[in-house]
């Protein structure tokens, strides 16, 4: 049992390792001041199964506000504050399920300037987010809507290159933010939120792990630097996915990144 | 596949990479592992995938057997083999039905929980159980309107109120769905404040929303009361049932109340919401319930979705009177009386509540 189950992580841990090389190959870092708004539009899916044993898809629109600056000389704290909304149709097309979400995130990261090829700046950290909202169908009856909160602790990681395009500074970057530990809502299987309202509290809160809960963000983008203004462009994957009290929760988004704001590197 | 070929493989040798090669080779293998264990989590997870069902005819009888199979509360109540049920009723489907055709077998199995909130809801139709469809009448609003109301009442909140001839209060509540103001109430308990007596009547209330009921009957108690048990699935299995929860409701703060004797009126239409009121005020000391048999329906729905979309609702969430039996199948009154269906210009029913508050019966 034991060996089978290095086997699988050796042999996916080989195929990651590739990702993320290729990912590094990409991206990279630098020490730089960040403040920049942004709009994500791109495709999402939900299925949510209090709501609906059938997976939507639609479309995804946020709204974000991130800052990043360094502190002393290796290390950074980065705060990103946004709210999103979910349009998605069943494949009938004949409802549609409405998600609002807003999420604040904070994390501290020690960067490696350089450390890799000696143009990419890496950096690692430990993150903490809240996030929270609801998602509605409007066809249902008593399990019309379910609220989702969470907040956790984990992990992100940065890797960052300033580079040129002609004369153009662009800053390369890629991110993932990988909660870890949390706690979470969740109502029982077919409990209605009237009996919540009631009084029975039991068992909604749990606490989040691997085990049973895994959500990741992944971001890819470029920074154009035009004079004092930069403009963003970029991807960004949000993947939720829990399944506790007999419910399954799987939501993911693919988003272009637009985004306008300042930064400037740090000497 | 060896870690050093995989990474002299990805990584040629050349200056750069040769600078870099050693501190890459202790930090990947962390790496390596970190995201192993990353991808074997998604890969567990992950595997928790819904139920999928084809989208064809069969597909979709598959998938609203399914639904019912995992969701519906009150099989063993009812005594319902499901899985018999299952056998039956697959033998009737085939991928070459029409919708309509499929819609009608479905809707027959359906018929089969006996359930008044169960329905399958297509853009064509909406299959039903509804027992008042079986039962007498015993409302006539048009009777009561004309012959104890001279049409001549008031009306707020989706309640119609009056004092009768006799002095006695008559509030009529058509559906829990109408929302109720607190000022509202006040208003109206205050002009039937000074009748002898009250008759709420809930016949041909299909329900609504349970928080109404909440409003309502804390105008009628003047301490903590409890007013029932009520619980949910937590899984799959039939049995899947959390334990009762007790929930009590308590008298509104700085509102009237309505603490003289009060009959509530109920028919078969009293159904689900109105079947919850009733089941509560029932249980009050000051409140007779007169009429027939309420509809019943104690299940809290919920609704689920098939692949072609459409909807099926169900008993989800069984509520339980105060003394913990379940009213799925009506609340049964203090006082059995049927409307005589050829009289009209007689409800005997409200007769027997304006009796029962003018005499010394209810004081």
């Amino acid at each position: 049992m034991t060996n089978s189950f290095n086997g699988i992580i050796r042999r996916n841990g080989v195929i990651c390792s590739l990702i993320f090389a290729l990912a590094m190959s990409f991206t990279a870092v630098g020490q730089e001041s960040v403040s920049m708004f942004t709009i994500d539009a791109g495709y999402s899916s939900i299925h949510d199964s209090y709501l609906s044993p059938i997976t939507y898809d639609g479309f995804d629109l946020a709204m974000g506000y991130e800052a990043m600056r360094p502190v002393k000389q290796q290390w950074l704290w980065q705060l990103q504050v946004g709210a999103d909304y979910n349009n998605v149709e069943n494949a009938a097309k004949n409802n549609t399920l409405h998600k609002l979400m807003g999420d604040i995130t904070f994390d501290m990261q020690r960067q490696w300037r350089g450390a890799l090829l000696r143009r990419i700046d890496l950096s690692v950290g430990p993150m903490t987010q809240l996030r929270a909202g609801v998602v509605y169908n409007p066809a249902a009856s008593n399990n019309t809507v379910t609220a989702r909160a969470n907040w956790n602790v984990g992990v992100t990681g940065m890797a960052a290159m300033h580079t040129r395009i002609g004369r153009m500074p662009i800053t390369l970057r890629y991110q993932a933010q990988l909660p870890v530990l949390g706690v979470f809502f969740a109502p029982e299987y077919d409990e209605s939120y009237y009996e919540i309202y009631l009084g029975n509290h039991r068992n909604l809160a749990h606490l989040g792990w691997w085990g049973n809960r895994l959500d990741m963000t992944h971001y890819l983008g470029a920074d154009l630097h035009l004079g004092k203004t930069t403009l963003r462009l970029g991807y960004r994957a949000r993947m939720e996915h829990w399944n506790v009290n007999n419910l399954k929760v799987h939501d993911i988004s693919h988003s272009l990144v637009v985004g306008i704001g300042t930064s400037f590197k740090q000497q | 596949m060896t870690t050093s070929s995989f990474y002299h493989m990805i990584l040629k040798p050349g200056a750069i990479y040769q600078a870099t090669l050693q501190s890459i080779k202790t930090v990947v293998p962390v790496v390596q592992r970190c995201l192993g264990c990353l991808m074997v989590c998604i890969l567990v997870t992950g595997c928790a995938q819904q139920d999928e069902f084809e989208e064809d005819q069969v597909g979709n009888f598959e998938a609203l057997w399914t639904i019912m199979d995992q969701h519906y509360s009150f099989f063993d109540y009812k005594q319902v083999n499901w899985n018999e049920v299952h056998q039956r009723y697959r033998a009737l489907v085939s991928n070459k039905m029409t919708d309509r055709e499929l819609f009608d077998v479905c809707g027959d199995m359906l018929k089969e929980l006996r359930d008044g909130h169960t329905n399958l809801i297509a853009s064509h139709d909406v299959s039903r159980y509804w027992v008042w469809e079986q039962w007498p009448v015993n409302y006539n609003e048009r009777l009561i309107d004309q012959h104890y109301l001279n049409f001549d009442y008031k009306m707020a909140s989706g309640i119609k109120y009056q004092i009768l001839t006799d002095n006695v209060g008559y509030l009529y509540y058509g559906s829990f769905s109408s929302g109720i103001g607190e000022g509202n109430l006040d208003l109206i308990l205050s002009y039937l404040s000074t009748a002898d007596g009250l008759i709420i009547d809930v016949r041909d209330n299909g329900g609504g929303l349970l928080t109404n009921v909440e409003t309502l009957v804390s105008r009628f108690i003047d301490k903590k009361t409890l007013a029932g048990y009520i619980c949910h699935k937590t899984g799959p299995g039939h049995n899947d049932l959390s334990e009762p929860y007790a929930y009590y409701f308590e008298p509104t703060k700085n509102h009237i109340h309505y603490l003289k004797p009060v009959v509530v009126l109920a028919n078969r239409g009293s159904f689900s919401a109105a079947n919850n009121f009733v089941s509560i005020m029932k249980s009050l000391g000051q409140v007779t319930v007169v009429g027939d048999t309420t509809g019943g329906g104690c299940g809290l729905p919920f609704t689920g979705e098939l692949p072609n979309g459409w909807r099926v609702r169900f008993s989800s969430c069984p509520i339980m009177d105060a003394n913990g039996k379940l009213t799925e199948f009506g609340v049964a009154p203090d006082v059995r009386i049927d409307m005589d269906e050829n009289d009209n210009t007689h409800d005997a029913i409200l007769d027997t509540a304006i009796r029962l508050l003018t005499s010394s019966t209810l004081h």
